[in-house]
């Protein structure tokens, strides 16, 4: 599978990108866009790369871009970013349905297809074989769904879907990689409430109210 | 069995969404069942729910829990067989991260009920084997207040908490059932 280093072309003939690249040139142009994260390299790369209070890591596969929808339709304004993989969005496709029925303007749905389920021993999915995902958005009813084919598109890509207002799918086809990157540093009951905390700040809201005195019964 | 106050489908529905509202509740994932009818189309036509009609169950589980954490109140309302589909999303997001959820579950296979006796005899055992307090409605006069109870309860206790919304309470469709 690996050829040795340099650019390596999938079954498409389109060449690939390392993940981390990717979110490297991501996390210059996002800025405190709240970004859910799916299990496996995406969680830990994408955290190297932007370290934020704002960003949470899903555990059941398949829920990112559920979890990211539910925020986006919760926090209007508020521009939300879900980093999907293959595997994760095969196991969820009904999602794109769903989002495209609810169209909210400011989620954007990023899938890192690396064609395998890559932190499961790299076994195949059947994007290796040529399932489409993008097509599979747009076919879905996802207007604007793009293939991003070199870091440059997919910055160019992704700074368009910051600054504008419509619902975004963008697939990069990448390596099957992973990036030496530290850990998540924390977890998941504690992502949650950092992540309500962050949002509470940032959107000066009350999201966790202490509760009600039992004289409220 | 105890006599319960009857009220007509759509009387019922009326309760059941205006309990929800009492307790706070502004987003709604929905998956149908004919049972469920009356109830989702007040869903669906309410301007203060954000409803969100889903494809499959446990993708409500993620959404619930994404406008949770943006500070939405959400209830999932599905059949007893859209909770067996769910129950990855349940343990390992609702559960794992302790995210209170309010599920309304139809009570397919309930006793007078028909054609879904096993997935009804499945129904009890499963919430209770993930630690889901359960409670039956099957008088609707009761409906508003138990929603507020369990909504403030799940609230409290940082996890989902089911109610099973019985026939004696969603209607039944002709007399003999």
């Amino acid at each position: 599978m690996f050829s040795g280093g340099g650019a390596r072309e999938n079954s498409y003939g389109v060449s690939q990108m390392k993940r981390i690249d990717c979110f490297r040139a991501m996390a210059e142009i996002v800025g405190d866009a709240l970004v859910v994260t799916g299990a496996g390299g995406n969680t830990v790369e994408w955290s190297a790369c932007r370290p934020s209070d704002g960003n949470f890591r899903v555990r059941t596969m398949g829920l990112v871009s559920s979890i990211a929808l539910g925020i986006a339709l919760g926090l209007a304004k508020r521009k939300v970013i879900a980093l999907d993989g293959d595997g994760s969005l095969l196991m969820n496709l009904c999602s794109l349905p769903t989002i495209a029925n609810k169209n909210p303007p400011n989620l954007i749905h990023i899938v890192l297809d690396n064609g395998a389920y890559e932190s499961s021993g790299e076994i195949k999915t059947a994007t290796a074989s040529g399932s489409d995902l993008v097509g599979m958005a747009k076919a879905a009813g996802i207007k604007k769904a793009l293939w991003a084919n070199t870091i440059e598109d997919f910055k160019r890509a992704v700074s368009e879907a910051v600054k504008g207002n419509t619902l975004t799918f963008i697939g990069a086809k990448v390596e099957l990689s992973r990036a030496e990157v530290p850990p998540y540093p924390i977890d998941e009951v504690e992502n949650k409430y950092r992540f309500i905390r962050y949002v509470e700040k940032t959107e000066n809201i009350e999201i966790l109210r202490t509760s009600l005195p039992a004289s409220y019964f | 069995m105890r006599t319960v106050s009857m009220l007509d489908a759509p009387s019922s529905a009326r309760a059941i969404l205006d309990g929800l509202k009492e307790a706070g509740v502004n987003l709604i994932a929905t998956l149908p069942d004919i049972n469920l009818r009356d109830l989702l189309k007040l869903v669906e036509t309410d301007r203060d729910i954000i409803h969100v009609p889903l494809c499959r169950e446990e993708e409500g589980i993620g959404i619930c829990t994404g406008a949770h954490l943006a500070g939405k109140k959400c209830a999932l309302i599905m059949q007893n067989g859209g909770l067996y589909n769910s129950v990855n999303g349940i343990v390992s997001t609702l559960l794992h991260y302790q995210i209170p959820l309010l599920l309304l579950i139809y009570y397919a296979g309930d006793v007078g009920d028909r054609n879904f006796s096993t997935t009804g005899a499945m129904t009890e055992p499963v919430l209770h084997a993930l630690g889901i307090r359960t409670y039956i409605l099957r008088d609707p006069g009761e409906a508003k207040v138990l929603i507020r109870r369990t909504h403030v309860l799940a609230q409290d206790y940082r996890r989902p908490v089911a109610i099973l919304l019985t026939k004696d309470v969603l209607g039944r469709r002709s007399p003999g059932e």
